[in-house]
């Protein structure tokens, strides 16, 4: 089954994706903070990783950038509310694919999914 | 104390309309903006964002706790009994994806700002001081209630 890494530190945000991914066959994995993200990207090795930017302990863009040292492949998708051009470029530059910005839509959850999902599909 | 200006309005009041209509199916009506000289939160839940950049200040969205479960419950698409830390996290990013798009039209206005983490207060009567900075109150009529807006921010000079 296609494993999905849902960061935020919003428990109310990971409620929500738990729920959209759950119902469309994925299994979920999360974090609330970009610390923690990296730990469980090492352990869990997800398809792919939703990412917030504004976290405590270590916020999303550094995040990506562990990540990708250790995965240069690594599939993440960065969620945010703060849409200013500069954040995307940044986020992009580290490596992010793609950036979605909230409120969440699920469908736009979803064409990120088909997207950038490295393997596996859902059950 | 300074005042705001008009154009920082705006990108708050139109964030605002398009995430309580796409998040909680909100049929919104504009309050009349006023000038805010008390340094105590009026309603029972209040979020305050701090805005730093070319613009500097807080945001802070206030609303009755039968008015905070109304939104959360159509947030979460059930019932909210309790207000509890899921709650407290929804109308903690309510607050936040207002502020965070009202950024976005902010940095594209030529005002680039970046956001801090929202707090979420509980409770009447919390002193929160915006320094020398007025607070002006925007309030929208919904109907779960009615969420205030109130703006304290100027412009970085220097």
């Amino acid at each position: 089954m296609a494993r999905v890494l849902v960061v935020d530190d919003a428990e109310f945000v990971r409620m929500r994706m738990r729920r959209l991914l759950a119902e469309h066959g994925y299994e979920v994995v999360e974090a609330d903070n970009g610390l923690s993200a990296v730990h469980q990207y090492r352990a869990e090795h997800p398809d792919l990783v939703f990412m917030d930017i504004t976290m405590p302990l270590l916020d999303g863009i550094s995040a990506v950038r562990e990540i990708r040292k250790e995965d240069p492949g690594a599939s993440i998708v960065m969620c945010s509310a703060a849409g200013q051009q500069a954040m995307v470029i940044e986020a992009l530059k580290a490596g992010a694919k793609d950036f979605i910005i909230k409120p969440y839509q699920p469908e736009k959850i979803l064409e990120a999914i088909g997207k950038f999902m490295h393997k596996g599909e859902p059950h | 104390m300074s005042g705001i200006k008009v154009e920082f309005l705006n990108p708050f009041i139109k964030a605002a309309y398009q995430v309580l209509e796409q998040e909680a199916k909100a049929n919104i009506g504009k309050g009349i903006p006023s000038v805010q000289e008390s340094y105590f939160t009026l309603k029972d839940i209040s979020v305050s964002i701090g805005v730093t950049g070319k613009v500097q200040g807080t945001v802070l969205y206030g609303m009755d706790e039968r008015t905070a479960k109304g939104i959360v419950s159509a947030m979460v698409g059930g019932p909210v009994p309790i207000f509890d830390r899921v709650a407290e996290s929804a109308v903690a990013e309510l607050g936040n994806m207002i502020t965070g798009i009202a950024s976005g039209e902010l940095e594209a206005a030529g005002y680039p700002c970046t956001i801090s983490p929202p707090t979420v207060i509980a409770g009447r009567g919390t002193i929160i001081s915006t320094v020398n900075i007025k607070r002006v109150l925007l309030p929208l009529n919904t109907q779960y209630g009615e969420l205030e807006i109130s703006l304290a921010l100027q412009e970085r000079l220097v």
